[in-house]
């Protein structure tokens, strides 16, 4: 396992700017069975630019990711891939905000809905991955170890990437949120705007030092950025700072009417 | 094969009490009135329903062919109590004076189940038996040629079923249809109208319309037989490459393509087990063979003692039976996709999305399509994969007062009840006017444990489809919190109650 791993070398962002290479290092046999896809044949999965320092390398084909219970990390995972042109499916999330998840950059057009994958989890999800790019899959059960490394399998076979929404104890990559604190939003004023996010990522092999970024997940209008370099760590105990981001020039006039914001009467406002 | 003009003209209602006349015209309940209707073809192949519970043929040949109105009567009414359905027959000159004939009450003492207890006319006074009364053992009622019109005279006025009338004839004086049809007939025309009209003609024992009867369908499907049962899937795949060619031809010939294709497989058991099948375009004999293959696999890996669940269905026994339903047609026009703009499927993603959906079920997989509305659940409009779909509220639209963006990640398809209170414990709400009783401060979903709220923002009063109160009306007021653990919430009033609608987490 480790050595076809090792056959897909991360790219390193400074190199290829996070566009997809040229496949001259996927697997011969990989590249001649990939002819009919939708992306170009290379041995890794493109992420938002806002994930490229958490990992410099995409995401592997072949991998398993674990982005534990945030559901709009695991969505803004799967984002890179669904905006080059991958096929995403995402199975067992029944309760997932499309809305959300067309806003962190996923093609909408291009996603399978499976809600309740059933006890034959497996056995779908091995049908998945053989014609999607990109699973997205929260078990419904834990998995045997011989279940679970028969789908690791599965998945270096196809050449996809799994993100596990959850634990997975096999994974490359897990990522997962330390902190969080909203913006916008003060006590019976404002409205949620964006959210601050410090996301660690720590795993295996190339992955094993943990890296930690601040991002904004979402930002204002729902796309996922990275928190500029001057506003890396947020002073402790001070709220938020909206106004790096600029949303104070957004106002409360372009939500439009309907939306009254503040223009409520209200007795007892914090 | 014409009648002579003004020679007597026959009608056999058939009434099944089992179907009120409530019953709505689809739906399962009328469904299974296609069992009587089937089985009143065999007599005749041109029924009319009229609705569940009544069809009518008409009587004048086949009484000829099976040797009289009461023995037909007889042998119709024996086929459908075989089915197990209690029924009664009536013969008369009109559709509607066989209808109420076979609704007479009291008249066959061989009927076992009386009629309805909810059917109106059941409770109407026994009419004076002016036609030929139904013989002993004869479930039903057959009125004599000629004989209509005084059949109907005792009957109520409320039978016509015309409420307006119900009403204004009694007031009027006229009781019973024998006064109503001594009117003359371009008075009656004068002063009601065109329904005053046609109830005139019912009333004199005349149909207010002819009889239209439904045309027997021809049967496209195919089907291929195993003898012995088929334990492997091979050859059954293979008679479904055949079977598939035949039924194509079929269609072909008549001009037709199919949208769906059921297939349906009967094991040595007896068991049914039956999926649609859809594609955009049309399915090749090769493309059917191939739903076929997907099709057992998926009952073979529900067959796995081990994986397989509770209530799913699994292949017992081997085949006996492939059958290929053709479904929704079409006329045969070819397909071409768009040159931009049509979203393209590549195979391998077709393909293994339709193996889910062999595993799972035809609306399991679905395809998201973004659509309009005010709630976070609303944008969104799930279509299963294959078929199209357009949002019922349009994207694209200003939707004033929807939820601004970052839109929620999680968005419960059912909202999840949830309690709000305040500092001391009570229940925060919010008056009609959206001014809050108190800051909220602890919010506990679905009976959790509870966490503080360290900011909130709201009430967003909503009050969507008024006009609508029966059906969609709604009044929110929605409330945005974020809570101790980081989260936050999208949360509403409604009723009282609090309901988290999203999370945004």
């Amino acid at each position: 396992m480790g050595a076809e791993i090792a056959q897909v070398t991360p790219l390193s962002p400074q190199q290829d700017g996070g566009q997809p290479r040229p496949a001259d290092r996927a697997r011969p046999a990989d590249r001649a069975r990939r002819g009919d896809g939708v992306l170009p044949d290379v041995g890794v999965l493109p992420v938002l630019p806002a994930l490229r320092e958490l990992l410099p390398g995409g995401l592997p084909r072949g991998s398993v990711v674990a982005a534990g219970d945030w559901s709009l990390l695991c969505l803004a995972l799967a984002a890179g891939a669904s905006l080059a042109g991958a096929w995403c499916a995402i199975a067992g999330l029944p309760a997932l905000g499309v809305a959300a998840a067309a806003g962190a950059g996923l093609d909408p057009g291009r996603l399978l809905l499976i809600a309740d994958p059933g006890a034959g989890w497996p056995h779908v999800l091995a049908s998945l991955l053989d014609g999607c790019d990109l699973v997205l899959l929260r078990p419904p059960s834990q998995p045997s170890a011989q279940v679970r490394r028969r789908l690791e399998a599965v998945t270096r076979r196809h050449g996809g990437v799994l993100v596990v929404a959850g634990d997975w104890a096999g994974a490359q990559c897990r990522l997962s949120v330390a902190r969080q604190e909203w913006a916008g939003i003060g006590t019976g004023h404002g409205r949620l705007r964006a959210r601050r996010v410090q996301v660690v990522a720590d795993g295996r092999g190339a992955a094993a030092r943990p890296l930690s970024r601040w991002l904004w997940l979402p930002g204002p209008d729902g796309a996922v950025t990275a928190v500029s370099a001057g506003h890396g760590e947020p002073e402790a105990g001070g709220g938020p700072d909206i106004g790096e981001l600029g949303i104070g020039e957004l106002g409360i006039g372009e939500l439009g009417i309907g939306w009254p914001g503040d223009a409520i009467p209200r007795r007892s406002a914090g | 094969m014409g009648r002579a003009r003004g020679a007597a003209r026959r009608v056999l209602a058939v009434w099944c009490p089992d179907w009120p006349p409530g019953t709505p015209d689809s739906g399962p309940e009328a469904r299974g009135f296609e069992q009587v209707v089937a089985a009143v073809e065999k007599f005749c192949p041109r029924v009319e329903v009229v609705r569940p519970g009544m069809c009518a043929i008409g009587a004048t040949g086949p009484a000829r062919y099976f040797g009289g109105e009461e023995s037909l009567a007889r042998k119709i009414t024996d086929a459908v109590t075989a089915l197990g359905f209690a029924c009664r027959a009536g013969v008369a000159d009109s559709l509607f004076a066989a209808q109420l004939a076979a609704q007479a009450p009291g008249l066959a003492p061989g009927l076992a189940s009386g009629p309805a207890p909810g059917s109106a006319h059941a409770a109407a006074p026994g009419p004076a038996r002016t036609g030929a009364p139904g013989r002993a053992g004869l479930p039903g009622l057959i009125v004599a040629p000629g004989g209509t019109r005084a059949f109907l005279a005792p009957y109520p006025v409320s039978v016509l079923d015309v409420p307006e009338f119900a009403d204004l004839l009694p007031r009027l004086g006229i009781w019973t249809l024998g006064d109503f049809a001594r009117l003359p007939a371009a008075e009656a025309a004068n002063r009601f109208g065109a329904p005053g009209k046609r109830a005139h003609r019912l009333a004199r024992g005349l149909d207010a319309r002819p009889l239209a009867p439904r045309q027997p369908s021809a049967d496209l499907s195919v089907h291929v037989d195993f003898d012995p049962p088929a334990d492997q899937a091979e050859p059954v795949i293979f008679a479904a490459k055949t079977a598939a060619e035949r039924m194509h031809a079929g269609l072909a010939a008549r001009g037709l393509a199919c949208v769906r294709v059921q297939v349906q497989a009967t094991c040595a058991d007896g068991q049914d087990i039956t999926r649609l099948w859809r594609h955009a375009g049309l399915l090749s004999a090769l493309a059917v063979a191939e739903r076929v293959r997907w099709q057992l696999d998926g009952w073979r890996a529900g067959r796995d003692p081990d994986e397989r669940s509770p209530g799913e269905t699994a292949l017992t026994g081997g085949i006996t039976r492939l059958r290929l339903v053709p479904d929704q047609l079409v006329r045969a026009e070819g397909r071409q996709l768009g040159l931009w703009g049509d979203a393209v499927i590549s195979d391998r993603v077709a393909r293994a999305a339709t193996r889910v959906q062999a595993m799972l079920g035809h609306a399991a997989v679905m395809r998201p399509v973004l659509a309009g509305g005010r709630d976070p659940a609303e944008q969104v409009t799930l279509v299963p994969f294959g078929d199209s779909g357009t949002p019922l509220l349009p994207a694209g639209r200003p939707w004033p007062g929807r939820i601004p963006a970052p839109a929620p990640a999680t968005v419960y398809p059912v909202p999840r009840p949830a309690r709000v209170t305040d500092d001391s414990g009570t229940t925060v709400t919010v008056t009609g006017r959206a001014v809050v009783s108190a800051p909220p401060a602890r919010l506990s979903a679905d009976g959790g444990p509870w966490l503080t709220v360290t900011a909130w923002a709201g009430p967003w009063p909503v009050n969507e489809r008024w006009w609508a109160a029966a059906v969609s009306a709604r009044r929110r007021a929605r409330f945005q919190l974020v809570t101790g653990d980081g989260n936050a919430w999208l949360a509403a009033v409604q009723d009282g109650g609090w309901l988290i609608e999203a999370s945004y987490d």
